[in-house]
């Protein structure tokens, strides 16, 4: 048992960085107040089964419901991915804003509060990679986001409240995340995209806060939004541990709210909340087959991945489902490997439903079998295995496990374009914004629906934004097709672009551009110039640079949709139905990290003390020109050297002249040496001046 | 070069040959160059105040006196109008004599505590002896709103049966004037007296009065009833009491109700709540109108274990938690209630620890079963109906049945009460007898509500008055901080809105004073988490000191010099000027 307190710096925690903790106080001394260290008691009664097989699916309250479900997926790179959705729906009455039995308070209040129509938050850690893990299935384009916070918006107000009904939403939403959202207030750093991103009426609004660090204090909040928290059901599989160490991990929360106005049927609240995390199976058999398969996928288990198990489902949800999903790739892959031994085994794969097959084994069997129908190609076609929690209970946990027996090589079906976005240029002065696009071989044999006017046409859209302080020149849009340069009116057929204005708005670009069908790569290139920020606005971090959000590329003539042969069961699945929905397949690309310069920000204090100093020299060689008998002095001086005081008092006046600052003059050279001094002296003047003009003119 | 100076050519030109210049001077010493560096140094020194002024921090001036005044004495004086009235004295004592004895006890009762809302400086007590045969009034100022003659005696009234709502319907018809707290002393009836505080602003006694002990006896009764019940509000400790009020400056109320279900793998209650707010909050929240602005939200959370524990007891057949225990019921990890000020938990336990009880210090089992944890606000533990014997496994879900919710609002309300400061009693015993307190419908009383809002008041210029004694405290510990106009004005605004609040009560406008207090806080408060309170560390002294002393050190150093050498040239040249002249005086 044991406490633990952090001290954070981080930016959220500090205003921005203008706070910032003075470490020179260390060592810090905290207190705790007001809350008790409790025993853990024993659970006598834990060995009881609490649940009966039955699993009756409770009455719901009010009309509010809940579900919870979890996608399991290994990916070829023997990663594997765990998609956790929860739902909850709250039906719209008037007085359901009020009290509620399952759907949360704070998003109820939230919605109603803000006018929110439509919104989606993600937290997202690490990046989603396109090539291994796929980017045509509904999966990928709902669930992968870019680094960072992103949020969206659509609020059902007039166009000219929306920036403030926005500004309030992200102070709350900051307040409910434990996340510095309210970044997202100052309108350098949201957007209105009306082109690409969304069809919408000027009521949307985007901002992304990319160096957004994610961790568990923005999963807590996220969790208790749900009725029974990490306590129970699929939740409980949330070892923070386990997940934070993932490759991939992404918190989103999505809602939608339908006006009462409306007479359909799922008018009310709708909150989708989901959480992707991609997973390294720790291989727990290594030690045996490590030498005898290197290249076999890993064998996993639910409990091996998250080091829990599933302790039944959360007694208030409706459903409580896990999927085990294999892709198109690696179902036609197993196909052709058992054709390949059809002729020495006599079972088939239709037959025997596919579960304990030659190639792998599923330790549960499971209750439904879902297979994808690919009405276009009749080609190979993804298969779901659904598996209920009903049944399993503290004492009976659900442990889902695969083992691989032959190794299975197979790729993930990808986008029609692999987009990747660099910089080019070197220097703190300027540089260049190239964003490419590879086609991959998925883009062959398309569907041809989009061929116009005899043409074959790709569309793709690209959304763009940059802060205020790269200013790029959209003039200098070069596109490249095939390597080869072409005329922006043959490609872009629509182009809207808002200029950043400093320290105001930052610049958004959209374009939908119409590629033909062959091409094999794309490119553009944007130049920009950067811009110089006041002090103030460095952030504390200044030399880690500046991160340039991630640019949403989508292919609207796409579309990421799985059809399933009609089933009651799907239905009533929220993820399998989520899978039904025809959303355009997108993809993001990646964060760039810009270098400013960043000033030394002691330089006010220097440039204080230089011109303060040659100011205070200017005026004390005044005041001396003005006050000095010059042959005065020369006379004393030349009667003390006349004198002839001994050796001691000559070395001690000649020391106090020069502590003096004044030239010792010797009494014999005395005109010739202010003369030659006075030449000297404009000498070093003229050799400076040329220093000077030559740095300032060739420099 | 320009700056030879006049004296040496003179010296060269008219000094004879055997003139030592180091030792005598025969022309007056010059004055010019002493002028030029002690004008620069004059100019320096005078300008410093100039700089100084230029470079000081921007403070706005509070009126710090007046803030210390309000501070030492946050208090609102309402004028109390009360109006006593005898009926069926045979004796025919004289009002006047009534009026003064009962003033005197009422001063008695108050003397001892000097409290806002308190009637101090204006009270006015109108005696009313109505017998059969005659009527005979005092009226302190105005008769407009007090008791007319025979209306009581009119409506011929039976006081001695035991039908108290009905009097009290019936004293409403007659005397119902608002701002007025009127007792009717009635004689004749039973063995005994008998007083009774109505729902509205009016109490009655009865008992039959023959003697003169007895007539004091009445008078003690009825200046306690004025000043317990109606000044004080029937609380022990008076208006102020600690700093707790559960109304924002703004009025605004949230009372959020929370189910929490403790373990939903044994069972899942539901409640509807929806029914309950319309039937039995909604006339609550229309009579507390005047003082807040009550909304309220509801919410049914899941596994929320309470953080204390439990023990079984055979003598009580249910799991015991005591007193104790209770700062660690609340589980402030696990359930995630509203920082709403009056939140109210309904806790059901889990299987494990079903009759969940709580043991009083007495011994006994609270009847209520709830209890007010701080800065949470109401918890009553409701164990579900005969969770002891019942063995079923399966999750199964419920909804709380009507009684039930009624039995916890019941609760509730007392809970509501209590956070008020008003007791929920129906009986109070005062130093010279026992009151029964005739419980509203609705919740509160109507001088229970006239108490609140005068405490309503009185708590925000309290509040007002601490936030302004706070800041101007914390503007006065630090001189380098900078205030802005902005606090300037709040405060300023601050201040007239309390004093208007002040003005307002004493000529008896609760409404108006209740909004003016409010309105005092509310600015006191912003201007005392004014952001730009903040920026005291953006400009401290060594910064100040890194700026100016680049340029100032080096200068003032020359210019001191300077200044030093010439001032030390010019004495000794004259010394050697005015030798010489002396000794030019002797050889002439």
């Amino acid at each position: 048992m044991q406490i633990e307190a952090s001290l954070w710096n981080a930016s959220w925690a500090t205003d921005g960085g203008r706070m910032q903790i003075s470490l020179s106080y260390a060592p810090f001394e905290a207190r705790y107040r007001g809350f008790d260290v409790a025993r853990c008691s024993v659970d006598k009664s834990s060995d009881m089964n609490q649940f009966s097989s039955s699993g009756s699916v409770l009455k719901q309250g009010g009309g509010e419901e809940f579900s919870e479900e979890l996608l399991l997926k290994p990916f070829p790179d023997r990663k594997v991915l765990a998609h956790f959705h929860f739902q909850s729906r709250a039906p719209h009455s008037s007085s359901h804003g009020r009290h509620h039995h399952l759907f949360p308070k704070a998003i109820a209040q939230l919605v109603k509060k803000f006018r929110v129509k439509e919104m989606e938050l993600s937290f997202t850690q690490g990046r989603w990679r396109y090539e291994q893990w796929g980017g045509f299935d509904p999966l990928s384009s709902n669930n992968a986001k870019p680094p960072g916070v992103e949020l969206w918006a659509v609020f059902d107000v007039p166009q000219s409240l929306v920036d403030v009904y926005w500004r309030n939403l992200t102070h709350t939403l900051s307040g409910l995340f434990c996340a510095s959202i309210n970044f997202l207030e100052s309108s350098t750093t949201y957007s209105a995209p009306e082109l690409t991103f969304k069809p919408s009426f000027g009521n949307l609004r985007y901002g992304t806060l990319p160096r957004e660090a994610v961790c568990t204090e923005n999963l807590t909040p996220w969790l208790k939004l749900l009725p029974c928290r990490d306590k129970a059901g699929l939740s409980a599989l949330m070892d923070r541990p386990s997940i934070y160490r993932g490759f991939y991990h992404s918190q989103r929360l999505r809602l939608t709210s339908s006006e009462s106005g409306s007479d359909e049927v799922d008018s009310g609240i709708g909150l989708e909340q989901t959480l992707t995390v991609v997973l390294q199976p720790s291989s727990w058999r290594t030690g045996k087959t490590y030498s005898v398969e290197t290249n076999i996928q890993p064998s996993w288990s639910i409990s091996s991945i998250f080091g829990r198990n599933i302790p039944g489902k959360c007694v208030i949800a409706k459903s409580s489902n896990v999927y085990l999903h294999l892709d198109n790739g690696l179902v036609g892959e197993l196909k052709n490997l058992e054709r390949e031994n059809a002729k020495y085994v006599a079972n088939t794969f239709e037959s025997e439903g596919f579960q304990s097959n030659h190639a792998f084994k599923i330790s549960v069997t499971p209750d439904k079998v879902f297979e994808e129908v690919d009405y276009l190609h009749g080609k190979s076609t993804s298969v779901i295995y659904g598996f209920s929690v009903e049944k399993y209970s503290d004492s009976q946990p659900f442990d889902l496990g695969l083992t691989w027996k032959i190794p299975v090589v197979w790729s993930c079906q990808q986008a029609p374009l692999h987009a990747s976005r660099f910089l080019m240029g070197s220097g703190n002065e300027r540089g260049a914004i190239a964003i490419s696009l590879e086609s991959t071989e998925s883009s062959e044999g398309l569907p041809t629906s989009h061929i116009i006017d005899g043409r074959c046409e790709l569309r793709v859209d690209i959304f763009q934004v940059v802060p205020w302080y790269i200013k790029v020149y959209f003039h200098t849009l070069q596109v490249f097709v095939d390597k080869q340069p072409r005329a922006m009116a043959d490609v872009v057929d629509k182009i809207r672009v808002s200029p950043s204005k400093d320290k105001v708005s930052p610049g958004v670009m959209e374009m939908i551009l119409k590629l033909p069908c062959g091409s094999k790569s794309a490119a553009f290139s944007l130049e920009f110039d950067k811009g110089f920020l006041h002090i103030d606005e460095y952030p504390p971090d200044a030399n880690q640079g500046f991160d340039i959000p991630s640019a949403l590329i989508s292919f609207p003539s796409f579309n990421a949709r799985m059809n399933f042969s009609e089933d009651e069961f799907l239905n009533n699945s929220p993820i399998l139905s989520k899978f039904q929905e025809t959303s355009p397949v997108l993809s993001y690309t990646e964060v760039l990290l810009i270098p400013l310069t960043t000033p030394d920000f002691s330089m006010p204090y220097n440039v204080i003390t230089i011109t303060c100093t040659v100011f205070a020299l200017y005026f004390g060689s005044l005041l001396n020109v003005l006050r000095r008998r010059v042959d005065e002095e020369e006379r004393i001086l030349r009667s003390r050297a006349g004198r002839k005081a001994g050796w001691i008092s000559q070395l001690l006046s000649r020391l106090s002249a020069k502590l003096r600052g004044r030239p010792q003059e010797q009494p014999t050279s005395s005109l010739p040496y202010s003369f030659i001094s006075f030449r000297l002296v404009l000498k070093i003047l003229l050799v400076a001046s040329i220093a000077v003009t030559w740095q300032y003119y060739f420099g | 070069m320009s700056e030879i100076s006049p004296e040496v050519p003179d010296n060269r030109q008219d000094a004879p040959s055997h003139v030592d210049p180091n030792s005598t001077r025969i022309t007056k010493p010059g004055v010019k160059r002493l002028v030029l560096t002690l004008s620069v140094l004059f100019s320096l020194v005078l300008g410093f105040p100039f700089l100084w002024k230029s470079v000081e921090i921007y403070r706005s001036s509070l009126p710090f006196g007046e803030i210390s005044e309000m501070e030492s004495n946050p208090s609102l004086s309402f004028p109390c109008r009360f109006q006593a009235v005898f009926i069926n004295f045979n004796s025919n004592p004289s009002p006047n004599h009534l009026q003064l004895s009962i003033l005197d006890k009422i001063t008695e009762l108050t003397s001892n505590s000097s409290q806002c809302g308190a009637c101090a400086n204006d009270l006015a007590l109108s005696v009313t002896v109505d017998s059969i045969s005659s009527c005979t009034q005092t009226h302190p100022t105005d008769n407009s709103n007090y008791y007319r003659c025979g209306a009581i005696s009119a409506v011929d009234f039976d006081f001695s049966n035991d039908d108290d709502d009905g009097v009290d319907e019936l004293l409403e018809s007659v005397l119902g004037v608002k701002n007025v707290y009127s007792v009717v002393v009635v004689n004749g009836g039973g063995e005994g007296i008998r007083a009774v505080v109505g729902k509205y602003r009016h109490a009655w006694i009865v008992g039959s009065v023959e003697e003169e002990e007895e007539e004091s006896v009445l008078v003690s009764r009825v200046a306690e009833i004025f000043v317990k019940m109606f000044v004080n509000g029937g609380t022990e400790n008076g208006l102020i009491h600690g700093e707790f009020m559960p109304v924002g400056a703004d009025r605004r109320i949230v009372l959020s109700f929370n189910l929490l279900n403790a373990e939903p793998n044994d069972w899942v209650y539901d409640w509807d709540f929806q029914r309950v707010d319309e039937t039995l909050l909604a006339p609550i929240i229309k009579v507390l109108g005047p003082i807040a602005n009550i909304s309220v939200e509801s919410q049914v959370l899941y596994h929320t274990p309470k953080s204390s524990f439990s023990y079984w007891d055979e003598k009580w057949k249910s799991y015991i938690f005591s007193t104790k225990d209770l700062p660690f019921f609340v589980n402030s990890n696990e359930w995630h209630l509203d920082t709403s000020i009056a939140a109210g938990g309904r806790y059901v336990p889990s299987a494990k620890e079903c009759p969940l009880s709580l043991l009083l210090p007495t011994g006994e089992i609270s009847k209520t079963n709830g209890f007010i944890s701080p800065m949470w606000g109401g918890v009553v533990v409701w164990n579900p109906p005969g969770c002891l014997n019942s063995e079923t496994n399966h999750p199964s879900r419920h909804t709380m049945s009507r009684e039930d919710l009624q039995a916890v609002f019941e609760v509730f309300m007392g809970q509501f009460r209590q956070l008020f400061g008003l007791k929920s009693n129906n009986l109070y015993i005062g130093a010279s007898g026992t009151y029964h307190l005739l419980p509203s419908g609705k919740g509160f009383t109507e001088w229970e509500l006239d108490v609140l809002s005068r405490q309503f008041a009185c708590f925000n210029l309290h509040s007002c008055a601490t936030t302004l004694g706070s800041l101007s405290r914390l503007v006065q510990s630090l001189p380098r901080m900078i205030i802005m106009d902005e606090i300037g004005k709040l405060v300023q605004f601050s201040l007239e809105a309390a004093k208007l609040a002040q003005s307002n009560a004493s000529l008896g406008d609760n409404e108006s004073s209740a909004v003016s207090s409010g309105q005092a806080r509310s600015l006191a408060e912003d201007a005392f988490f004014h952001p730009s309170i903040m920026s005291i560390s953006y400009y401290s002294f060594e910064h100040c000191f890194a700026i100016y002393s680049p340029f100032f050190l080096p200068v003032s150093m020359h210019v001191l010099l300077a200044a030093l050498r010439e001032w030390k040239r010019y004495k000794q040249e004259k010394a050697k000027y005015t030798a010489w002249k002396a000794k030019v005086k002797v050889e002439s």
